[in-house]
């Protein structure tokens, strides 16, 4: 082989198939387990015609940027399809709800210190701010939300299926719930404190008027958001329910239910949200699917 | 993936699928990019449904003493993309040769 002068004859092009050939167990770890059969039967396809096809193309460039090329390929296949996988289980899940609220609270918190320019100054302010106005008006608004809000409770179709690990299924929906209320509103006293912070610079303690205003905003319209992002995650998993479909005609009302129907992205149930209340569909409905009775769903969620 | 972000290498894959290029080391050929830029661009296209894979049968490629080989093929979006990728690359048509003979 000569890759200095980019000729290379059969005995070189051989030692380089080898050489990926090597790679493929040890890219083929990245790739997620579900996928990493078919993975490597294409990638062991393609070195085949690398190898045994009629490629001049690829033999006149040298062995070294063959290898070097294909390596690269070989592990930027795999890692992207490690990417995407994370990326579609993080995907709407309550983690990364979560964190997403947490990294808005430090970030508003981060921008607060930094105006208020000490420790000391900074958690003076947020207290003096907090219990002296927004714990006031944070209760109220939290009724107001609440009592508001459209009265629209789950039902499930039937128990939830026994807990896994240390909780239950529903003590999950309501830890969830609890945590993400709880961030939110932390998110909307800070983002009312960075918001009214110039306002404070200029007018002093009549600003408190404006900021006691933004509260009552604030928290209204999170809570609601909280309460509407909950209605609409699974009730297994809390995966933000996917698909929403139109279901029935509103005509037809008396003969059969009408309205959208959203699914689990995992398989685990469908939310019946009746577009017409009545006495058979007052709720909100789940239906939950069970994947390990139910081979026809899992087989069709499984990948 | 909407057709106005297509990069230029991916709309050079599409148009490979289109002229009847259909794996992944006749695209690499064909084209002439990178083993590191056609995997994961084809992986992109079928996550966003504009390329369809299915496995070769069997036999088929027994027939011909080789493993199987995944092929690709442009949806009905995919081809929609495609055309709309060849109106903003009007180069790509004659970039490109029209596949003639089956790949061993």
């Amino acid at each position: 082989m000569s890759p200095m002068t980019g000729r290379f004859n059969a005995q070189s092009f051989d030692h380089v198939a080898v050489m990926i050939e090597r790679l493929l167990p040890i890219a083929g770890r990245v790739v997620p387990r579900q996928k990493r059969l078919d993975w490597a039967k294409e990638w062991q396809a393609e070195l085949w015609h690398q190898r045994h096809g009629d490629r001049r193309v690829w033999r006149e460039r040298g062995a070294l940027h063959d290898a070097v090329s294909l390596a690269y390929g070989l592990l930027a296949d795999a890692a992207w399809l490690r990417a995407d996988w994370a990326r579609e289980t993080v995907r709407g899940s309550a983690y990364s709800c979560l964190w997403a609220l947490g990294a808005y609270c430090l970030l508003c918190a981060a921008m607060e210190r930094v105006i208020e320019g000490s420790w000391y100054s900074f958690f003076r302010v947020l207290s003096a701010h907090f219990f002296g106005g927004f714990v006031f008006v944070a209760a109220p608004a939290i009724f107001a939300a609440v009592a508001t809000y459209p009265l629209r409770p789950l039902r499930c179709n039937r128990q939830h299926p026994g807990a896994r690990g240390l909780l239950s299924t529903r003590a999950k929906w309501n830890l969830f719930l609890a945590a993400k209320v709880v961030l939110t509103l932390a998110l909307g006293f800070l983002v009312s404190m960075v918001a009214t912070e110039p306002a404070r610079l200029l007018v002093g303690r009549y600003s408190d008027w404006v900021e006691l205003a933004l509260y009552a905003l604030v928290v209204t319209a999170g809570m609601r958001w909280a309460l509407l992002n909950q209605e609409q995650r699974c009730q297994r998993c809390l995966r933000m329910l996917s698909q929403p479909t139109r279901v029935g005609n509103p005509s037809h009302n008396f003969l059969e239910w009408s309205g959208t129907e959203l699914v689990c992205a995992d398989g685990h149930g469908l939310l019946h949200v009746p577009e017409m209340q009545g006495s058979w569909c007052w709720y909100d409905l789940w239906v939950e699917l069970d994947l390990e009775f139910d081979s026809g769903w899992g087989g069709m969620f499984g990948s | 993936m909407s057709s106005g972000k297509l990069s230029h290498s991916v709309a050079i894959i599409l148009k490979a699928l289109s002229l009847g290029y259909q794996f992944g080391f006749e695209i690499m050929e064909v084209t002439g990019l990178p083993s590191g830029t056609v995997y994961p661009a084809l992986r992109r296209l079928e996550r966003d449904g504009l390329v369809l894979s299915s496995w070769e049968a069997e036999d088929e490629a027994l027939k011909e003493q080789r493993p199987a080989r995944r092929y690709y093929e442009l949806t009905k979006v995919g081809k929609e993309a495609e055309s709309t990728a060849v109106k903003r690359y009007p180069l790509l048509s004659r970039l490109l040769p029209e596949k003639l003979v089956k790949t061993l």
